[in-house]
Order: C-alpha cells, then sequence, then structure tokens
C-alpha cells in the first residue's frame, strides 16, 4: 500500500488493515494444522517416541501463542489502552492460577470424598491396583473361621458393619439393602451376581465390581472393617425389604 | 448483550463529528470498557468451567470415556469455521472503521454463518454423544463436566450469532446512532473474539491432549 494512495482517501477514514489480518489468520490456520498434525506422529514411532516428552509442551505453546494472536491482534489489545490489559489480563491470570492450581491437584491426589480412593473406569482399564500407599487387605480367611466370626459379629448386632454400611454403601444400595435403580443392587433377595459365599462378598467390598462402579473399599477401610461389611450384607440375605430391585445372578449355593 | 443494544438505539444528537462516541472519564467509549471487564469476568467464568472438567473428568465411574467419543474430524471442522469467523469479524471492524458498511454487512452476515454453522456441528455432535455413545450429563463425571463446560461455550457462540444478525440488520437500516457504528461494532467484535479464543483453549486442552496422551 503505497502512502500517496493512502492520502487520496477520505482524510477521516483510517487506512485499512486487511492485508495484516489475513496474515494473522493465514499464520493461525497453519498453526491449527500443526496442532492437528500432531495426533497422527503416533503413527510413525520413530518420530513420536523420542520425542514424546515434547509433545505436549509443545501443543500447549501453540495453543498459548494462538491465544495471544487472537487477542493481540484481532482484539487489538497490543495497541489499545493499558486500562483494556488490566481489566483483561488481570482476571485471566487468576483464572490461569486457579486452573493450574485445579490440575495440578487433581493430578497428585483425588479424595473428593475423603478418606478413600474409587477406582475409575481409566484406572480398571490400565489395570486397577489399589494405592500401594494404602492400607492392603488381608487374603479372605477360610470358610470356618469365616462362620465363627460371623457369628461373633451377629451376637454383637452386626454393630460396626451396620455402621459402615450406612456411611459407605447406602448411597448406591438403599438404606435398607434393596438397591436403587441402575446404581446398587438387591443385597436382601437371595440371588447374588458376584457370589454370596463370605468370601464372595470379602472381595466384592475389597476389590470392587462392575468396573468400578461398586468401588474398591481397600484402601477406605482395614481388612477387619470389609469382613464386618460382609457379615453385615450376609446377615441381610432373604429379608427382601420392600421396595427392593428385581433379583440379579444366579441363587445363593451355600 | 442487552446492554449495547440499548445503547445503540438511544437517541443522540449528531454533532457531525467523525466517531462521536459516548465517553466516559477515562476518554473512552463507555461500552468498550464495560466489554473487556465483562470478558475478564467471562475468563474467570469460562476458568473455572474448564477447571472442573480437568479435576473430574479422569475420574468417572464408568464408561464411555473422552476417547470413546471425541471424533478429531468433527472438532477440526469446528476450529477452522470459528477461526475463519474470527478473520470476518476483524475485517467487518476494520470496513467499519473506514465508513464502508455494505462490505461490513457482507462481513458481519459471514460471520455469523460460520458462528451458526460451528452451533450446527455442536448439535450433531451432542445428539451423537447421547444417542449413538450414550453420554449424557448424568452418566458420569465426565458427561456432566463435558457437557457443562461445551454448552456454555455453545451458548455464548450462539447468543454471538444472533447479535451478529441484529447489528446487520441495524447497520442495514440506519438505525445506529451516527458516529457510534464503529465502535457498535468493534465491541461486538471484542465479544466474539473472545469466543474463539475460549475454543482455541478447549480444543487443544480438551480434544487434542486426548488424542495424544
Amino acid at each position: 500500500m503505497s502512502h500517496a494512495h493512502t492520502e487520496d482517501q477520505a482524510q477521516s477514514a483510517p487506512h485499512s488493515h486487511k492485508k495484516h489480518y489475513l496474515i494473522i489468520a493465514a499464520i493461525l490456520t497453519v498453526v491449527t494444522g500443526i496442532e492437528l498434525g500432531i495426533p497422527f506422529l503416533k503413527n510413525v514411532p520413530s518420530i513420536w517416541v523420542p520425542f514424546q516428552p515434547v509433545w505436549v509442551p509443545l501443543l500447549l505453546l501453540l495453543s498459548v501463542g494462538k491465544f495471544g494472536a487472537v487477542v493481540g491482534e484481532f482484539m487489538h489489545l497490543r495497541q489499545d489502552r493499558s486500562i483494556f490489559k488490566i481489566l483483561f489480563i488481570s482476571p485471566l491470570a487468576l483464572a490461569l492460577l486457579c486452573l493450574t492450581t485445579v490440575t495440578l491437584m487433581s493430578i497428585v491426589h483425588f479424595e473428593p470424598f475423603g478418606k478413600g480412593y474409587a477406582a475409575t473406569a481409566v484406572d480398571l482399564r490400565n489395570g486397577y491396583t489399589p494405592p500401594s500407599d494404602g492400607p492392603k487387605c488381608d487374603p479372605p480367611l477360610p470358610d470356618d473361621q469365616f462362620k465363627a466370626a460371623y457369628a461373633k459379629a451377629e451376637g454383637a448386632g452386626f454393630e460396626t458393619g451396620k455402621k459402615i454400611f450406612g456411611e459407605k454403601c447406602v448411597a448406591c444400595h438403599g438404606p435398607a439393602g434393596g438397591g436403587m435403580p441402575n446404581l446398587g443392587l438387591n443385597l436382601t433377595d437371595t440371588c447374588y451376581k458376584y457370589g454370596g459365599t463370605f468370601k464372595d462378598l470379602y472381595q466384592t467390598v475389597a476389590l470392587g465390581r462392575a468396573d468400578g462402579r461398586m468401588p474398591s473399599q481397600a484402601a477406605a477401610l482395614k481388612s477387619e472393617e470389609i469382613r464386618q461389611v460382609a457379615y453385615f450384607v450376609r446377615s441381610l440375605r432373604g429379608k427382601n425389604v420392600p421396595g427392593g430391585q428385581p433379583c440379579v445372578g444366579e441363587p445363593a449355593k451355600d | 448483550m442487552s446492554a449495547p443494544t440499548a445503547e445503540l438505539l438511544e437517541a443522540a444528537p449528531d454533532h457531525g463529528h467523525h466517531q462521536t462516541v459516548e465517553n466516559n472519564f477515562l476518554g473512552l467509549p463507555n461500552i468498550k470498557l464495560a466489554m473487556w471487564a465483562f470478558l475478564g469476568s467471562e475468563c474467570m467464568f469460562f476458568g473455572s468451567l474448564i477447571g472442573t472438567y480437568f479435576f473430574y473428568h479422569d475420574h468417572s465411574l464408568g464408561g464411555p470415556l473422552p476417547q470413546d467419543v471425541f471424533s478429531l474430524n468433527i472438532t477440526s471442522i469446528s476450529t477452522f469455521l470459528l477461526l475463519t469467523s474470527s478473520l470476518t469479524m476483524a475485517l467487518a471492524v476494520d470496513s467499519m472503521k473506514q465508513n464502508r458498511f455494505p462490505p461490513a454487512v457482507k462481513y458481519i452476515l459471514t460471520t455469523a454463518a460460520l458462528g451458526a454453522a460451528f452451533v450446527g456441528f455442536q448439535i450433531y455432535e451432542f445428539s451423537e454423544f447421547v444417542l449413538e455413545k450414550h453420554l449424557t450429563p448424568q452418566t458420569s463425571l465426565f458427561g456432566s463436566t463435558f457437557f457443562i463446560m461445551t454448552g456454555f461455550h455453545g451458548a455464548h457462540v450462539t447468543v454471538g450469532v444472533i447479535w451478529l444478525l441484529m447489528m446487520a440488520a441495524l447497520i442495514s437500516k440506519k438505525k445506529l446512532v451516527p458516529g457510534r457504528e464503529a465502535t457498535n461494532v468493534e465491541v461486538m467484535g471484542l465479544y466474539w473474539h473472545f469466543v474463539d479464543i475460549v475454543w482455541i483453549v478447549i480444543f487443544t486442552f480438551v480434544y487434542l491432549l486426548e488424542f495424544i496422551k
């Protein structure tokens, strides 16, 4: 654009920035193209593998660049008054700080419901093992020892098991253990989807079932507490509370 | 949205100066100052929605998971649509500043069409997630946080499209306060570009990261 041409135009009309905007848009398109290409590099292990640590930071960097180009050039913030910069950038910084903190929290530890760790679908797909820093579960006791312990718990009115059930299980299995639609199964009928022996019940509580929708309690409860829950659940058999969910699984064999 | 619209409908004497704008004590257009303040608050709004998504999406108790439902094809098209719309929006503001209204209206309508297409792709994506992939806001933490975040973004785009169409009509019918037309379009442009940058963040952090993990 020649200088003479600009002067020919009406004095009040500023000259066009069309060319500048087209260049910015072209750069943004190319950068987006590069971003989109990165996932496809997975198919080229000779490039993907050696530069593995680079991909995520590179993607973030390109994204920040695009963000800056749109705000700085399309929105004119780079050349605009500093009051606009203050108004926009200070809340943005606050938002980024919050975002970073939350992301770090999510990576480092996740305990939304207090003590305990529920296996997630992602964990299970990656081969879930209870966290190593949490308390480990004992293997299930032999059947005769279980029966004796059950009798003892029965004598105490299943006090411990009932209390833990009220804290951890009722959200899905209902206050009386009758189950809830699309959530926990009915524990008061006589059939079991994952087995009704002491050993089965213990393992269900300890390790979780149904891809983690029945979450593992291995880290949240001590082995003895898990046993007490199993005794209480066993005591619900055949109570058939009103409004319970329909029977799922096989009739109990023991 | 209502504030700038009310502003531009308000009758004001034309002193015959070019680019007469309602100034505040800083000598700046009030609506532009208000828009930047609003966009600052929007940063925190979307920051918290994206943060919530990051915090929870990995902790669903059941599928489907992000990698089961996301499609890079649809998202890429949406991204290019919105990126192009930012260019046409910038060109509209540029034309307005040179008092060339007919090309500005053309650019504004193009921007609106691109935005509407983006919303169309999002409706398609959402219905595919719900009907075929069985991901609803009730399914899991991923579902809840994903739909809230992208849904609010889509709602912003929709509001922007309505605003663009109204602005195109007002310019064509010469209903804007003379001298303030360019500022009105510029402020609308700020909103539109902001919606685009939110999508830049969502596209990279939510979609693309899922494919390179």
